[in-house]
């Protein structure tokens, strides 16, 4: 049974929208909307991680020797453009809850070595050891980062879990072939995990190892020159955009919907591949570094 | 996104789509809001394009009343400046409402309650819905439909009695039956 206010409240509901109509284009705008954040999942699930930490970003630098140039003149336009698209990217709250994984190929000679704080790795590829690293896993979340190092066949190295705190890192490191082990706090570099970066010499990579850490770097490093844009590549279906820096030694490819980095190459001797994935109970497990029982402690290297 | 499918959507909204952005206007409160709700609702549809079995208007309509129940503008950080209206007789101009004669309106009234009781209030009153029909498009049960839809035509008497000589004043009691 209507009442007096339910019949005027029809009333006024037909009369408030009897003009209404919908505005030429609407589906298109809606179809355009769709397209455009289904290719930002897509490239976030394909793309990669995040992710060369503190330790890997470390050891990408120490490799490194020469330091980066500003852009050629003819590049400052697509830069730009590069870094107000960074900017865009830098708000995207997604980021922040992505667990980074990257897989990182050694050339033959590279032996890392687990340090407080990160890795030292030294290249010589006329100096192959059995600690020589073939490959190395990387899982980074937040603040914790852990790395794993293998040979080229496939046997662990050591592993490290490396936490960023207030004005610290705290590195628990694992070597297989010694059954030993280690933990240790060391002062945290002044640039990592700062949300702001100086420019970096010699193309170094220093990130705390959340998704959104990147975007981040990228923006200062393009804007000042120490990396520069160098055009697009296909990879994996996504027209990447190819960044250089470190006198072209090293090379970023960044997905162009995400800015996070899909590739990176350094000087032949580094190949690293990213992925993002969900932070899920399992990929969070994989941040771990157990100690194998019959392990026992030492003291840190210096 | 194919072409295809945004010609299917075009021709979907050429016969559908006014009395969809009708609703859709009632429940954000305002023109420009209800479009945007209404394109909030086709980009879910257009996600679940594959999925959806025979008239996609069902699930258009679940998902306005959804969106809109669910506060859907306020999650839209960066749409803030599509914020609900506040009460005055200066916020409906002000909101690009201007083409949606909402003078001396309830319509206006319906903008300052809840979402949620808006959204009940449009579904039993505009769209007449059961009880039944509200809870499944609003996704509630019909208690909750129920003791919005009394609280909402409770509210609205009381704000159309403190409008005093702009607002007639209302009689009889709230019902919501189906």
């Amino acid at each position: 049974m209507s009442t007096e206010l339910e019949e005027r409240l029809r009333a006024d509901m037909e009369r408030a929208t009897r003009d209404v109509r919908v505005p030429p284009g609407l589906a298109l705008k809606a179809c355009r909307h769709y397209h455009k954040r289904a290719i930002t999942t897509r490239a976030v699930a394909a793309a990669g991680t995040a992710a060369v930490l503190t330790a890997g970003a470390l050891s990408v630098a120490e490799v490194t020797g020469a330091f980066g140039r500003p852009a050629a003149g003819a590049q400052v336009r697509t830069t730009a453009y590069v870094i107000s698209r960074v900017e865009h990217a830098l708000s995207a709250p997604d980021l922040a809850n992505m667990v980074g994984y990257t897989r990182t190929v050694y050339r033959a000679g590279v032996t890392p070595r687990p340090v407080p704080g990160g890795v030292n790795s030294l290249a010589d590829p006329a100096a192959i050891s059995p600690q020589s690293a073939g490959y190395e896993v990387l899982w980074a979340y937040h603040r914790s980062t852990r790395l794993s190092f293998f040979t080229a066949s496939g046997q662990p190295v050591f592993g490290e879990r490396i936490t960023v705190g207030k004005g610290s890192l705290a590195t628990t490191a694992v070597t297989y072939a010694s059954h030993t082990w280690w933990r240790a706090q060391s002062a945290r570099p002044a640039a990592a995990g700062s949300a702001s970066q100086g420019c970096l010499p010699g193309g170094q990579i220093r990130l705390n190892g959340s998704a959104n850490a990147w975007p981040d770097f990228i923006h200062s490093q393009l804007a000042c020159g120490a990396y520069s844009v160098a055009g697009k590549q296909l990879i994996g279906g996504v027209e990447a955009l190819k960044i250089t820096g470190g006198s072209g030694q090293i090379t970023l490819w960044v997905n162009p919907a995400t800015y996070l980095p899909m590739r990176l190459d350094q000087g032949g001797l580094i190949q690293v591949s990213f992925q993002w994935l969900p932070a899920t109970r399992a990929n969070l497990a994989m941040l771990n570094m157990p100690v194998p029982a019959s392990f026992h402690q030492v003291a840190p290297p210096s | 996104m194919g072409s295809d499918r945004a010609a299917d959507l075009e021709s979907f909204l050429a016969v559908r789509g006014d009395v969809l952005l009708r609703t859709a206007v009632l429940l954000a409160g305002s023109r420009e809001a209800g479009e945007d709700l209404l394109q909030a609702a086709l980009e879910r549809l257009l996600r679940r394009w594959r999925t959806i079995e025979g008239d996609p208007e069902g699930y258009l309509r679940r998902t306005l009343y959804h969106l809109a129940a669910d506060n859907w503008r306020q999650q839209r950080a960066r749409r803030t400046r599509l914020r609900l209206l506040q009460p005055g007789a200066g916020a409906a101009v002000a909101d690009g409402t201007a083409e949606v004669d909402l003078r001396d309106s309830l319509v206006r009234l319906l903008r300052q309650l809840p979402p949620r009781q808006r959204a009940a209030i449009v579904a039993r009153y505009w769209e007449q819905l059961t009880e039944a029909e509200s809870a499944q498009a609003l996704g509630c049960s019909v208690g909750t439909v129920k003791s919005a839809t009394s609280r909402g035509l409770r509210r609205l008497r009381e704000l159309s009695e403190s409008a005093g000589s702009a607002e007639p004043a209302i009689q009889g009691p709230a019902r919501g039956t189906a």
